[in-house]
């Protein structure tokens, strides 16, 4: 090493221990003096910087507000549905139960199970089946009226088809007893599937929009008096003789969670006090 | 300020920028220090003497945001940037490897001077300080620092030349 390059680090390390000696000092000054110099720096070269921390600080705690508020929300709405899913099923295993009631004997409370494939608006399984004393070709009914027919049973479960199946009928009447006719699905697409034709109306029955329709007893599956629904408008003149008359149904098949299967001997023995409107 | 130096500044104005906007809103435990990764791409380029004032000046800037342990900074980066400049004129060629070395080798020191001479922590507090976070502080800074120094190399061996 050179005499020159010597005395160069020579002058570094002076130089850094007047630095190290300046920031000890710095170190063991007492907070009187030592606070002063640094609310000058702060104050005018660190400025910028102060400000900056300050708004990064205000940022980071709008993030940490907004995702504490984000999960937040997310749980209420989870349980708010929950509770809307447990609210709605709860009214209708009330109103299932009030139902069973009224109907003292011959009820078979079952739940109705849903099944996301093809054919679920046609076809529910239901939980009780030939042990509970399930038949085929048993009238399946809601607290709000009929929701279908037994189609098959087996042990512990059974099959209904509902009023929207192409198969189903019911003989029916308005609420009065003057008009008579077939109900079965309207076929339609889009929300119309979702109603009902009754079919064979005779001409001089005229029935007024919003007129009930029950089922009539004739035909030996249902008994008399159970809501099928309720008279929309005309839907076409038969031959001049008849009418056909579109229906608003009293039980939508995929809003149902909770059904009673009526037993032969219960529905032969009628059923006109339990559905009477008070 | 001559035309040679000004990408050096402009890089030690955005770390020191990015020192106290980035890094608190990554709110990191075991943090990145930009100002350990300005010091060294200084301290690497200048005599010793001049890196330990830049370190002595950048101390003292982030010494003014946290006044309790006034001057501990200041001394931490005063001797690690004199001793970075040291080893790189004498035993470091000027490979990316070795820097990242040095980064690391450069926070751990910093931490080390910095936590004993602001004599705040005791004990378990001290040692998980030193034995976890700082370590994880100084990898942290090291790997960053190298992207840094990957960035900002051209532009100041341009200059050197």
């Amino acid at each position: 090493m050179t005499r020159g390059a010597r005395s160069d680090l020579r002058g570094d390390t002076a130089v850094a221990v007047g630095c190290a000696i300046v920031a000890l000092v710095l170190l063991l000054l007492p907070p009187a003096r030592r606070d002063p110099i640094a609310g000058a720096i702060r104050g005018s070269v660190m400025a910028p910087a102060v400000a900056l921390q300050g708004r990064i600080a205000g940022t980071r705690r709008a993030m940490a507000d907004q995702r504490r508020l984000e999960r937040l929300a997310d749980s209420l709405a989870q349980r708010n549905q929950v509770l809307e899913e447990s609210a709605a099923e709860n009214a209708q295993l009330r109103a299932v139960l009030g139902l069973q009631a009224r109907l003292a004997w011959g009820g078979i409370a079952a739940e109705a199970l849903s099944h996301p494939a093809y054919g679920e608006e046609h076809t529910r399984v239901l939980s009780a089946g030939r042990d509970a004393g399930v038949e085929s070709m048993s009238p399946v009914v809601a607290p709000d009226g009929v929701v279908g027919l037994v189609s098959a049973v087996d042990a512990r479960s059974a099959l209904a088809i509902t009023w929207a199946h192409p198969d189903f009928r019911v003989s029916a009447m308005s609420a009065d007893g003057n008009a008579m006719g077939i109900v079965s699905a309207h076929r339609a697409g889009g929300a119309g599937r979702w109603l009902m034709e009754m079919r064979g109306v005779p001409f001089r029955s005229v029935l007024a929009p919003g007129t009930r329709v029950v089922s009539s007893g004739m035909g030996g599956v249902f008994p008399r008096g159970i809501p099928v629904g309720t008279v929309q408008r005309v839907l076409e003149d038969e031959g001049g003789w008849v009418r056909t008359y579109l229906l608003t149904p009293a039980v939508r098949p995929t809003d149902v969670t909770a059904v009673l299967v009526l037993m032969r001997p219960r529905a032969a023995a009628g059923v006109d006090s339990v559905w009477r409107r008070p | 300020m001559t035309a040679r130096a000004l990408p050096l500044v402009v890089a030690v104005f955005v770390l020191i920028l990015a020192q106290f906007t980035l890094v608190p809103l990554l709110g990191w435990r075991a943090g990145v220090d930009c100002l350990a990764i300005a010091v060294v791409v200084v301290a690497v380029r200048v005599r010793p003497g001049a890196a330990a004032v830049t370190g002595f000046l950048i101390g003292v800037l982030a010494d003014a945001l946290a006044p309790e342990a006034f001057g501990a900074g200041a001394l931490a980066m005063t001797l690690v940037a004199y001793g970075a400049s040291r080893l790189k004129a004498g035993f470091f060629e000027d490979r990316l490897l070795l820097s990242v070395l040095l980064l690391a080798g450069v926070k751990l020191a910093h931490d080390v001077i910095y936590v004993v001479a602001e004599r705040r922590l005791h004990g378990l507090a001290l040692l998980s300080q030193l034995g976890l976070w700082s370590p994880l502080a100084a990898l942290a800074t090291a790997l960053v620092g190298a992207a840094v120094l990957v960035a900002v190399r051209p532009a100041l061996e341009r200059r050197h030349r």
